[in-house]
Parts: C-alpha cells; structure tokens; sequence
C-alpha cells in the first residue's frame, strides 16, 4: 500500500499543481519540471518496485485526471499544457502496473518535446502563450511539424510510441468497468486537449506583425534527439505489439 | 520472391522519408511519381500472381496478406494514386507547403495499402488510426483559412469517433474469438455459421464493425464530415471521394464472415444505406453548392454501397466502390477543365445556369451515334433477359436482386445526366439514355458482379445472401421499384422544366423543400445545442 501512495504521488495522481500555481515561488516552467522528475523517478522505481493497482487510488487519480482535462482546454500555455498531461495520465500509470512505465516514458520525453518548443516561444515571442503566435506551419515549418508530432503523439496516433504502447497495454490487461471507464475517458481527454491546442497553435494566417523566428542549430540538435528517441521507441513499441500478437 | 509484394505498404513511407530530404522543389514530383510507379507495377505483379497461382501472398508471419481482395483493390489504388500525383504535380506547384503535401499524400497512401493487406487486427487498427490523422492534416492543408480548419475539426471528430469504436470492436473479437488473425478468426466464424447462435457478443461485435464503418464512410447521421471539406486541394477531395471514404466498405468486406454470424447487423446496414441513399441523393439535388452536391452525391453512394453489404452481395459493394471510386476521382480531377469552360472571363465564374450547361452544351453532331449506342446494348442485352428468364428464373426471384437493379436504375440515372445535360432539345436522349443506362448497369452488375464475387468468394457468397434474411415478397419489391421511379423522374427529370412564375408551390413542398435545402435542420440542432437551446 505505502508503494501504491508513493506512486500515486510521484506519478501525479494528485493536482499538486493547484498549491503551486499559487505560490510566487513557482513558476509554470518550474511546476513542470518537477512533476516530470518525480514522473521519472516513479519510471525509474516501477522497474525495482512491483506496483499492483489499487482501485480506490486509480479513483481517485481519474478524478484529478477529470479536473486537469478541464483545466488543459482553459489554458493556452505550452508549460502548462505539458505538466497538465502528465496530471491526465497518471491513471494509466496506475491501471497499468510496471507496464505502463513505457507508456509514461513516451508520454514524458513527448513533453520534454513541448517543454522545448515552450521555451522557444518565451524566448523568441515573450512568452509560452501559443495563442497569439499564430500560421506557424506557413511561416516557420520546422516549428509546426515538431508541434503535429509531439501532440500527435499524446493524442495517441500511431505510429507514435505512445499509441502502440497503449494498444499493447488495452489488449494485454483484463477488463473490468473501471478500466473501462478509465481508458476510454483518458483515451478521449488526450485526444481532445492535443487536438484543440494543434488547431490554435499551428494553425492560421501569418501575422505581418510578428517577427518568425525559426529553430537555431542547438534547438534543431534538441529536437532532433527528441524525434530520434520517439523513433526508437516505436520500434521497441512495435516489437511490443509483435510479441504480443504473434 | 513474390513477397516483395508484401514491402507495398512500406514504399510510400520511404518515398516520404526521401521527399523530406529533397531540397530542390523540380526533384520532389520525378522521385514521387517514379517510385509511385513502381507501387504500381508492384501491385500488378501481385495481383497476377494471385490470380495465375491462385494462391494469396502471405508474409511477415501472417500479419499482411495479398489476398483476392489486395489483387483487386491495392492496384486500383496505385493507380488512382499515381493519377492524382501526376495530377498535383502541377496543380499544387504554387502553394505553401508543396513538399508537406506529398509527404502527407504518401503516408495516407501507406495506411490504405497497409488496411487493404493486413491480416491482423492489430494491423488493421494502426492503419485505421493512421488514416484518420493523415486525413486531419491533409483536410487542413490550407492553414490560413478558418473553414477549412473547422471543417478539419468535424473530420478529424468523426473519424476519431470511428477509430475509437474500432479499437472496441477489436478488443471484443479478441476476447469472444481469442485471436487477432483474420485467416484463423475466418475459419472460426466459417464454422460457427453452419451452427447459428444467438449471441448478443458476436452482434455487439458485429454492430460496432458496422457502426466504425458508417463512421469512415460517411453514413447518415455521421456524414457531415463529407460534403463540407471540399476545401480541402483538389487533389485531396479526389482521394477523400475515391478511396477514403471506400474504407468502411472494405471493413465490412473483411468482416464479411463475421457478419454471416449476424444477421440482424446486416439487415441494420440495409435499412440505413437505404435511407442513407435516398436522403443523400435528394440533397445533392437540392444544395446550391456544387461541391457540397458532389459531396451528397458520394454520401448516396456510400449509403448504397452499405445497402448492398447489407443484402448480402459484398462482392458487388467492392465492384461498386471501385467504379464509383474511379468515377468520382474523374469528376474532382476535370472540375479544373469545367471551370475553365464554364468562365468567360478568367476572373469573373458565370453561374453554372442553363445558358452554360444546356444551351451551349456539347451538340452531338451525328445523333445516329446514340441511337446506335442504344442499339447495341438493349439488344444484346434484351437476349440476355430472354436466356435468363429461361435458363435461371430464379434470378427474378431473388428480391435482393431486384432491389439492387432499382438502384442500379438510379445509378445509371445520375449517371446519364452527368454526361447527355438536361435540356428540353434533348429529352428524347434523356428517356433512351435512361433506359440505356439501366440496361447497361444491369449486364454489369450482373456479369461483372458475379465475376468477381466468384473470385473473391467462390461458393461462400451464397452464404451471404442466406444471412441477409430481409425477405421482401415480389409484390413490396416491385412497389419499392415503382416508388423509386416516380421520384427519380420527379425530382431528376421534371425539375428542371418547373417554371416558378407560372406555378407556387404549396405548403408542404415548400416544408420539404426547405427541410432539404436546410440539410435536415443536421445543422441547426448543433447551431441551437451550442447556444444552450437543447
């Protein structure tokens, strides 16, 4: 049980996020950093520690679950946007046992891939606010394809990892009507937040009065990187499917 | 050595792999097209394999498969694939975005021939959820317009919708049949039929296949999607019309065994590819936008194509998207060529009115041509009727049959109308073309129909038409037929020649009149559910 809690805090089963948005201390960036380490810890531990589900705490990670899918279409920054759906999908995690650390290991080097093109925007247009930036794809493609992929891939399409992570998963558990009701409410809830923020972000007609920047060499490195560990792990995601279907 | 076949899937993400390389804008439609060539070749390869060795293609421990149906509709496919390359090459030349449209272009390729050819479901599935994304970001192509993304929005919804009860269905043929294999689920489902059970998990399985496949096909009450993303290039509505939308059907050809197990599935497809057919048929005659009427006019289609899964003749649904498929592709391709005819000045389009399709319209010179047209096919084809009165009147007893030559009649209708315009001159053309179309639709449906259902199914088919136990006595048959007929004439022929002036319609025909140019108020309960009225 106390591993049970231990995950169910550092997979952000609980919305932490609302203490700390209140706080002058933290920052949005900061906010999301922190639940990407304590998300990556809890990867880490799931491979040392057996994680048997409890139905009460995967409850009540899906409530929280809820409450961030809401507060995810409220918001228009990328730093928010991207510790917002680690809060959503932490009751894959849980539901999921040690399996579902490949899932969130997807799920988290995806976000890293928004946290980087978050912090392309605060640098070159002020702030992360996707809102006011937009005809990316016209004006700065390399941006708008990195975007598609990164929230293409936490809207789980394949064939991107987290999508053939998460077939594996739902052909591979028993079902019963949490998981049922979980499953389909997370599967929905990323698919609606990723789409709605593609559609503001990438979208639209070039503004003559903003000045586009493209990716330099060192932001080109980075999210070169990141597509290339995404690659990598479809292929292991791939193997995944294979194993299980042959 | 014939499994290189199998690698077809796989080409189109490697000619995307190598078109985000190119730099030089020349370089991008020569490698496209010769490596789309080669799909083709390929495909043809495959296909006469199939058919010389009668014997499929199995590969990648049985997850892909070149079966009778791959040899059929992966070439058509390739081909109607390398067609609209050729035909983007230039089109799209001075729009943004020219190397992310045939990167896109080439993955949703990917995914249909991966749909076409898997053998497993799992497969299926990537591929199903491939398309729908392929489908969202090619939809939007046009970034800058607010329309096109909305539009892209409702697709992207829907199809969204379609994956997700797909993956249901999926997950429920695994766990009431335990395997993911088709040639094994195939087997399975074979025997259960010789046994039938009543099963509410095996028609809940059916029903969602069913209900996935009206999602991507755009059946009513999920056709919206269709008729409003004409916005999308030209190149794409013509892969949307012709091979996108055709996706439902081959589901439910794969499942085709499945549904055996449930007839009442079947006879739901009937029902509302029926009304599916005539609602979509009687909005494209009514909507002012000549895309959106095109869209309508698949929309029928799909309905008709679905009406025909659920009678059983599987074989002719596929027949009927493919010609379909080919057809409606030559429509959005020449739409270019029609414009240009139809403007005088470049800059300024004149209505499609009468002046430009009826008084100008293509004078044949010699009419002797049609006559003779007409000549050749009723009487061969009335022959054909005699033998088949006398060597198998069973055939006039099969009600199916004579349901399909009712559509088959509506199909040459729209058909005919297309080619030989409406002008009041020509009505005499009109009749004798109608007349000649049906004949016409019914030696194919019959000769190319039955063709191909022996090849795909063999002796299998009979099956079909057992499980779809819709059983309509002679009588009901032939009032449907009757009924048809007089609103064809009515709405198709007649029409036109309505003079306003002279005649106001009375209360009810303006009431229906105003239901379908409204699309079925579809919109308004959407428009009044925003505003919080619902």
């Amino acid at each position: 049980m106390i591993a049970n809690v231990l995950f169910l805090l550092l997979v952000s089963g609980l919305p932490y996020y609302v203490f700390l948005e209140k706080s002058d201390k933290f920052t949005s960036k900061s906010i999301f950093l922190l639940s990407a380490l304590m998300l990556f810890c809890a990867i880490l531990l799931s491979f040392f520690i057996h994680n048997t589900h409890s139905e009460l705490l995967v409850v009540i990670s899906f409530i929280s679950a809820m409450y961030s899918v809401y507060r995810a279409t409220k918001t228009t920054n990328f730093y928010k946007l991207a510790y917002y759906f680690i809060y959503i999908n932490a009751p894959f995690f849980l539901l999921f046992e040690e399996q579902g650390a490949f899932y969130s290991l997807s799920l988290l080097i995806s976000l890293i891939g928004l946290y980087s093109i978050a912090n392309f925007y605060e640098k070159h247009y002020g702030s992360a606010n996707y809102l006011y930036v937009r005809g990316i794809t016209l004006a700065t493609p390399l941006v708008g394809i990195h975007i598609t992929v990164y929230l293409i891939s936490i809207g789980l399409y394949p064939p991107l990892p987290n999508s053939l992570f998460f077939l594996t998963y739902i052909f591979n558990t028993e079902a019963d009507l949490l998981w049922y009701i979980v499953v389909i409410s997370i599967y929905l809830g990323n698919f609606l937040v990723s789409m709605k923020v593609l559609e503001k972000s990438i979208f639209g007609k070039t503004n003559p009065n903003i000045h586009y920047v493209d990716l330099n060499s060192v932001e080109k490195i980075t999210h070169f990187i990141i597509i290339t560990l995404l690659t990598l792990l479809s292929i292991y995601g791939i193997k995944e499917i294979l194993v299980w279907v042959l | 050595m014939e499994k290189i076949v199998l690698l077809i899937p796989g080409i189109p993400i490697a000619i995307a792999i190598i078109l985000s390389f190119i730099k030089e804008k020349e370089q991008i439609p020569k490698v496209n097209l010769i490596l789309s060539s080669m799909i083709a070749l390929l495909s043809l390869c495959g296909s006469f394999y199939v058919i010389y060795y009668d014997k499929p293609i199995v590969g990648l421990d049985g997850l892909v498969i070149y079966n009778e149906l791959s040899a059929i509709l992966v070439p058509y496919v390739a081909i109607l694939g390398l067609v609209i390359r050729k035909y983007a090459t230039k089109y799209m030349w001075d729009e943004a975005g020219y190397k992310r449209f045939f990167i896109l272009l080439n993955f949703i390729f990917a995914s249909i021939y991966l749909l076409v050819m898997s053998n497993n479901l799992i497969v299926l599935a990537l591929a199903w959820q491939l398309m729908s994304v392929g489908l969202y970001l090619l939809v939007s192509f046009n970034v800058g317009s607010k329309t096109a993304v909305k539009n892209a929005r409702w697709t992207m919804y829907i199809h969204k919708g379609a994956d997700f009860v797909f993956l249901l269905a999926v997950i429920l043929t695994y766990q009431t049949f335990g395997s993911f294999d088709l040639v094994v689920l195939k087997e399975q489902w074979l025997t259960l039929s010789q046994s039938p059970i009543n099963d509410p998990m095996i028609f809940t399985v059916g029903l969602l296949y069913l209900l996935a496949a009206m999602m991507k096909s755009a059946i009513v009450p999920f056709h919206i999607w269709l008729p409003y993303t004409s916005e999308a290039p030209t190149p794409v509505s013509a892969l949307m019309h012709a091979g996108v939308v055709n996706v439902g059907g081959i589901l439910l050809n794969k499942m085709a065994y499945l549904l055996i197990l449930t007839p009442a599935v079947l006879n739901i497809a009937f029902a509302i590819g029926l009304f599916t057919a005539i609602f979509a048929s009687l909005l494209m005659l009514v909507v002012s936008d000549i895309k959106r009427s095109l869209g309508y006019s698949t929309v029928g289609q799909m309905g008709y194509m679905i009406m025909e899964v659920g009678l059983g003749a599987f074989s002719l649904a596929v027949y009927h998207l493919i010609v379909h498929g080919i057809f409606k592709a030559s429509l959005f391709l020449e739409s270019g060529s029609i414009i240009k005819y139809a403007r005088k000045d470049s800059n300024i389009p004149e209505r499609f009115s009468d002046k430009t399709f009826s008084k100008e319209s293509i004078k044949y010179e010699n009419s002797k041509t049609f006559k003779l047209i007409a000549l050749f096919t009723i009487v061969p084809v009335l022959a054909f009727i005699g033998a088949k009165i006398l060597l198998a009147p069973e055939f006039f007893e099969f009600n199916a049959a004579i349901i399909i030559l009712a559509f088959a009649w509506l199909t040459g209708t729209q058909l005919f109308l297309s080619f030989f315009k409406v002008s009041k001159p020509d009505s005499m053309k009109i009749i004798v073309g109608i007349i000649t179309s049906f004949i016409l639709i019914l030696f194919t449906y019959e000769y190319l129909g039955l063709t191909l259902e022996h090849f795909l199914y063999g002796k299998d088919s009979l099956l079909f038409y057992e499980a779809a136990t819709l059983h309509i006595n002679l009588f009901t048959a032939l009032f449907i037929v009757a009924l048809i007929m007089i609103i064809g004439l009515t709405f198709i022929y007649r029409k036109p020649y309505t003079n306003s002036s002279n005649k106001e319609p009375n209360q009810t025909q303006w009431k229906f009149y105003r239901f379908l140019v409204k699309e079925g108020y579809y919109f308004d309960i959407f428009k009044s559910s925003k505003k919080g009225k619902l």
